[in-house]
């Protein structure tokens, strides 16, 4: 059992554990596959490297470009958190383009002539709630520098704020 | 020698390098909470998809099965109830809803585990080399349901293949990942849950927030940045995000008053009469011809095929002055979307199925005036036939049938999937 386990790297149940899972899957593909194999695996594989290799490289380095670019801004903005007001609205409108970008590009077709409904609106509605995502941003900002402000005045000598890192330190936060 | 053999062993710079990952807040616990949220919500998913091919009866007749080589992965099939009326629309609005729900939450988890992709070295036994096989499943197999079931509500069918086949064995290959996956995980998950209190980090600013230790998991950085949002921050982040897609979709299942506020929904928008509802075909998208629906239209009452009796046939006057049912009923389609109940008028099912000449019918294959297309023809079963609100109806809210929702003469019964009340009703066969 023993050399089983320096061989295979875990323990039998493990193994077990693989095989049950491979076993099902294979069952599936089975009938997944033949179809269309190529176009399915492209699918498979187009998924994992799609987000992988290319969603959140994309998405990293336009969040670290942000924060660099803004680095050496105004002292009025809050040392640290600032960038979650810009990142917020961003991703959220960047979530719901992900999701019904064929409707709000005006992709399927047939979409119209099956349902009655026009394509037109999507786009309008996406915009429309970026837009407001972005107005509630930039008033609870806002808020936030108000209310920073307010304790500055109030406590001007204990120091309200966290000093933050030195102005030469990196800060590449991907998140 | 000896250098260069160090030299394979140890990482090459990039992401392979566990200092290359520095985000403050990736680590075991906040993976742990993510994917507690999805180890809640994934069987969720994963039963009312079960449920939904089990609505369409596919064991009843190779009819009504889009997915003939299930074999045993059908093992769970029932026969599909009646009641409640509103079964269907809401294990559709369920899985609809809560599927782009997750979407933010797959994100941000995925996200957080992104480091374990490059670690180094890449395969270090057999038994690591199946575990990343197996995630390759989980990864590909939860993109590749979220992609296919997200195009496929909003009818841009591009994914390799028809809808119904792929959904349900991808279902398989994500599922069996995914099993595997909470069996090796669930305890690392229960600990990394204990390391940190959960309130307690919801008390946590981001002055205050500092890493979680480096772990053996990989997650956790060995160089972290200074901070730019809490841990609390990040699962408010990924709850917004959820909130945002479930606001901006559930009133297409919802309906009445909440509707227009689905801005982000295929069927978010209501219909240019106030007294309509929605359709996912009308019948010039199916090429219905009015020459098909006039005067010269007949509904055929028949028996399976080599029984003595002879066809009867009906036209809409005559199924007009057969005895009246009125039912109340919502139309809920396998997208998500649904309509409030609609008060149907027409003849029962089971009237029809007598006039035939079954008093005890088995099921009924229903065929529709459309040309070809997978839901041109479908059968009922004996509880869908009897139950005394499944009507031929003619009339709906006080009015003819629209062409659009089926006139002259529609299929309508309680809990089932929208596409199994067949419009332009052609012909009734009924088997005893």
């Amino acid at each position: 059992m023993r050399r089983f386990s320096r061989w295979y790297g875990a323990g039998p149940l493990h193994l077990l554990t693989m095989l049950g899972c491979f076993g099902l899957a294979g069952y599936a593909a089975a009938e997944l596959l033949p179809n269309n194999p190529i176009g399915i695996a492209v699918w498979f594989a187009g998924a994992v490297i799609g987000h992988d290799l290319l969603l959140v490289p994309l998405y990293t380095l336009a969040d670290r470009s942000v924060s660099g670019v803004f680095r050496h801004r105004p002292p009025s903005l809050p040392t640290v958190g600032w960038i979650n007001y810009l990142r917020v609205p961003v991703a959220l409108s960047g979530l719901l383009l992900l999701i019904w970008f064929p409707l709000i590009f005006r992709l399927p077709a047939r979409f119209s002539a099956a349902t009655t409904l026009p394509l037109s609106p999507y786009l309008w509605h996406w915009l429309g709630v970026t837009g407001a995502l972005f107005l509630l941003s930039a008033a609870a900002l806002a808020l936030r520098l108000g209310a920073d402000r307010r304790a500055a005045r109030r406590a001007p000598e204990s120091g309200h704020r966290d000093p933050g890192p030195p102005a030469g330190s990196p800060r590449r936060a991907e998140g | 020698m000896k250098p260069r053999v160090k030299s394979l062993i140890s990482s090459p710079p990039g992401p392979a390098r566990r200092s290359f990952w520095r985000s403050p807040v990736r680590g075991p616990w906040l993976t742990s909470v993510l994917g507690l949220a999805l180890l809640a919500s994934i069987p969720v998913m994963f039963v009312t998809g079960l449920l939904s091919y089990a609505a369409y009866n596919p064991d009843l007749s190779p009819v009504n099965d889009q997915t003939p080589g299930k074999g045993w992965l059908g093992f769970y099939l029932f026969s599909w109830p009646t009641h409640p009326i509103w079964l269907y629309r809401l294990n559709q609005g369920v899985h609809v809803t809560l599927g782009l729900t997750l979407v933010p939450i797959l994100l941000f988890k995925l996200w957080s585990v992104l480091p374990k992709l490059f670690e180094w070295p890449p395969l270090h036994s057999a038994a690591h080399a199946l575990e990343r096989l197996s995630l390759f499943l989980l990864v590909g197999g939860a993109v590749f349901e979220f992609a296919t079931g997200i195009l496929n509500i909003q009818t841009w069918y591009k994914f390799p293949g028809s809808f119904y086949p792929l959904h349900l064995y991808g279902a398989w290959v994500f599922t069996a990942g995914f099993v595997v996956h909470v069996a090796l995980k669930l305890p690392v998950m229960i600990r990394a849950l204990r390391s940190r209190g959960f309130v307690k980090e919801l008390r946590t600013n981001l002055a205050a927030t500092r890493p979680e230790p480096p772990d053996a998991g990989y997650l956790a950085p060995v160089a972290p940045a200074e901070p730019t949002i809490s841990r609390r921050g990040v699962l408010a982040f990924a709850g917004a995000g959820s909130l945002l897609v479930a606001a901006l979709s559930v009133g297409q299942s919802v309906g009445g008053p909440l509707r227009w506020t689905a801005l982000l929904a295929p069927h978010g928008q209501d219909v240019a009469s106030p007294d309509d509802f929605q359709v996912n075909q009308t019948a010039a998208s199916v090429g219905i011809r009015a020459s098909e629906t006039g005067a010269a239209w007949r509904l055929t009452l028949g028996t399976e095929a080599g029984a003595s009796t002879a066809p009867v046939t009906l036209d809409r006057a005559g199924l007009l002055r057969m005895e009246q049912h009125t039912a109340s009923l919502p139309i809920a389609c396998v997208e998500g979307w649904s309509t409030d109940n609609q008060a149907w008028a027409g003849v029962r099912l089971r009237d029809l199925a007598r006039l035939a000449g079954v008093t005890r019918p088995s099921s009924v294959l229903v065929k529709s005036l459309e040309h070809g297309g997978a839901f041109s023809q479908v059968v009922l079963s004996a509880g869908q036939i009897m139950d005394p609100d499944a009507l031929l109806a003619l009339r709906v809210n006080g009015a003819d049938l629209t062409p659009d929702h089926g006139y002259p003469a529609r299929v309508i019964v309680p809990a089932s999937p929208g596409v199994h009340c067949t419009k332009w009703v052609a012909s009734l066969e009924f088997r005893g």
